[in-house]
């Protein structure tokens, strides 16, 4: 993969994993995804998210807990 | 390598008698073994829900021993689970992925055999485990210290099962990931591949992510009992607290483990008799993955009441209820499938729609326990028998009938008796209901779980109970029949007798031939 592609593949990687939380995606950028993004990207952008949404909810947690 | 210069493909090839079953590596043999193992652990596990449900008939203690009533409880949970909702869906995986993805059997289909073959020395140590001196593990399928510490030799054996059985299942998942990224047809790219194979690829990822946690959690239990450590031993120093939380961690990605498949298999039935394509399916493979991510941090809410941290609390409850977006996202995707769509109710077709109506019923009062205060007054009652029953016997059970009915034409090359199968719904369907909604009152009225006797407020409920629960184990005898009858005297099946079913399997003749796909079909 060239390396000026990379930058748009880790966004989009992200924008796959932040509505494959959400569980929904609209059926052009599914099939953009299918095309454009490697499982080893998908798995590491997963990776992240999960550590992000167990982070968001530990300050949320934290939040409501000292308030 | 001589093996492999058979090319006499015209021709079965194999031992006859028991040796063909004994040895094979054929997927389809392979997966009929492990649906028939399952039926008859599905059979040695009702039996001994039953003797569950004849003791609590009625108030007192009539017909077993306590202590026989807390074996029966925990090996109808360690049987039902590992020894027949599994092995079920693993045996469906092994039917139906290289079909339905073009490829002409497992990657590794010696170590396809092995993977089965572990399941019946397994299943024996279980029940030959009643049998030793102290009877059979009496702690509960969770298997919680300090019970499994004091036990008796009957809970080594266990122990030895849930390795075996763990064994087993990292050794087909292992199988079952690498035929699906290996051997698919040409043309049948991740994101064409039958919903049903997807959900059995990422249900392998959690397999082999989570077994080896729980032989860990049954290593340590056993050398707490043997060799002088004190993991879970409060008095040398270890806490007993400590195995839930690494028994949940397995535990909870286990309960989707258990119903993922179910979730394939609902998607391949309902657009089938929808006939219509499957509402967001990109959607659905998200959904599925999402869930699976999930379920790692949730293990928690099983054990709200055994002290734990607000800030804990807070964490596992609101991650819990966060769970049910995208399981919500796959039940409006099953109904949007079908608005519009030219449906009609055979029984695969039932049995899905039984599953989506009670499956979220399951799912809606999981909601509820995910809620710590409410939790806490629950725990340990019957409305958690309830609940996880909606969501495993209404779930992953009648997805496996569903699946069933609707492969069996492929499988057997003969048609099951209609009417039979929709009159096995409608039995199945009421003597559930009847067996377990009650079961919520019982609950939230505070009857406890796992206990023998109960006090005479609870008696009309659980007489109820019990005479559904029979109901539902004998209307099982009828799906036995139904089975056995379309094996011997069903009309001959077309190649594709569901008009709306799409998926590659049905494009090869029935019964499906003994090797299949052996050039691989070219998809587009």
């Amino acid at each position: 993969m060239a390396r000026d592609q990379r930058k748009p593949g880790f966004l989009q990687a992200a924008g796959a994993v932040f509505w494959a939380f959400f569980g929904v995606r609209k059926r052009r950028q599914g099939e953009a995804d299918a095309v454009g993004l490697s499982p080893v990207q998908v798995i590491v952008a997963g990776l992240v998210g999960a550590a992000l949404f167990v982070l968001a909810l530990l300050l949320v947690v934290r939040l409501l807990v000292n308030s | 390598m001589e093996a492999v210069h058979h090319l006499d493909h015209g021709h079965e090839h194999h031992p006859a008698g028991i040796m063909r079953w004994v040895t094979t590596t054929n997927h389809k043999d392979i997966g009929t073994l492990y649906l028939w193992f399952s039926f008859a652990m599905f059979m040695v596990g009702g039996v001994m829900a039953l003797v569950i449900r004849a003791e609590l008939f009625q108030p007192g203690l009539q017909i077993v021993q306590p202590e026989f009533f807390n074996q029966m409880t925990t090996l109808h949970g360690l049987i039902m689970v590992f020894g027949a909702i599994m092995p079920a869906f693993v045996g469906f995986a092994n039917w139906q992925i290289p079909m339905m993805i073009g490829a002409p059997d497992m990657a590794f289909p010696r170590m396809n055999n092995w993977s089965f073959w572990l399941l019946p020395p397994a299943a024996l140590l279980l029940v030959i485990s009643l049998f030793v001196p102290g009877g059979a593990a009496a702690a509960g399928w969770t298997l919680y210290p300090p019970l499994t510490v004091q036990m008796g030799m009957g809970m080594d054996l266990t122990i030895f099962a849930v390795h075996i059985l763990g064994m087993s299942s990292i050794m087909g998942s292992i199988n079952i990931v690498t035929t699906v990224l290996n051997l698919r047809a040409p043309g049948m790219t991740l994101m064409k591949m039958p919903l049903f194979v997807w959900t059995w690829l990422i249900t392998a990822y959690l397999l082999i992510a989570v077994m080896p946690v729980l032989a860990g959690a049954v290593t340590m239990t056993l050398t707490d009992r043997h060799f002088g450590t004190h993991f879970f031993n409060a008095a040398g120093g270890g806490d007993p607290v400590l195995f839930q939380h690494i028994f949940w961690f397995f535990g909870h990605p286990e309960v989707y483990i258990i119903i993922l498949p179910g979730f394939g298999v609902v998607s391949q039935i309902i657009p089938a008799f929808s006939r219509k394509p499957l509402f967001g399916y990109a959607s659905m493979v998200y959904a599925t993955a999402s869930i699976a991510i999930l379920s790692f941090i949730v293990w928690a809410h099983h054990m709200y009441t055994v002290g734990m941290p607000v800030a804990g609390q807070l964490f596992f409850m609101f991650a819990t209820m966060l769970i049910a977006v995208p399981t919500g996202v796959k039940v409006f995707n099953w109904l949007a499938t079908m608005w519009k769509g030219s449906l009609t109710f055979e029984a695969p077709m039932l049995f899905a729609l039984g599953f989506i109506f009670l499956f979220t019923t399951g799912g809606l009062t999981g909601i509820v326990l995910s809620i710590v205060p409410l939790d806490v007054q629950v725990h340990d009652t019957y409305y958690v028998v309830a609940h996880f029953h909606y969501t495993m016997v209404a779930g992953a059970l009648f997805s496996a009938f569903g699946a069933v009915y609707f492969w069996l034409p492929k499988w057997t090359g003969k048609m099951y008796d209609e009417k039979l199968g929709k009159l096995h719904f409608w039995l199945s369907f009421i003597f559930f209901n009847l067996t377990f909604f009650v079961q919520h009152f019982l609950g939230l009225a505070g009857m406890p779980r796992r206990i023998p006797d109960y006090a005479l407020q609870f008696a009309e409920f659980n007489a109820i109970s019990s005479v559904g629960a029979f109901g539902f184990g004998l209307t099982q005898l009828l799906f036995f029949y139904i089975v056995l009858k379309c094996i011997r005297s069903g009309e001959k099946a077309p190649a594709r007798p569901w008009e709306g079913a799409d998926t590659l399997e049905w494009t090869l003749p029935s019964p499906a031939p003994y090797h299949s796909f052996e050039t691989p079909p070219v998809v587009k």
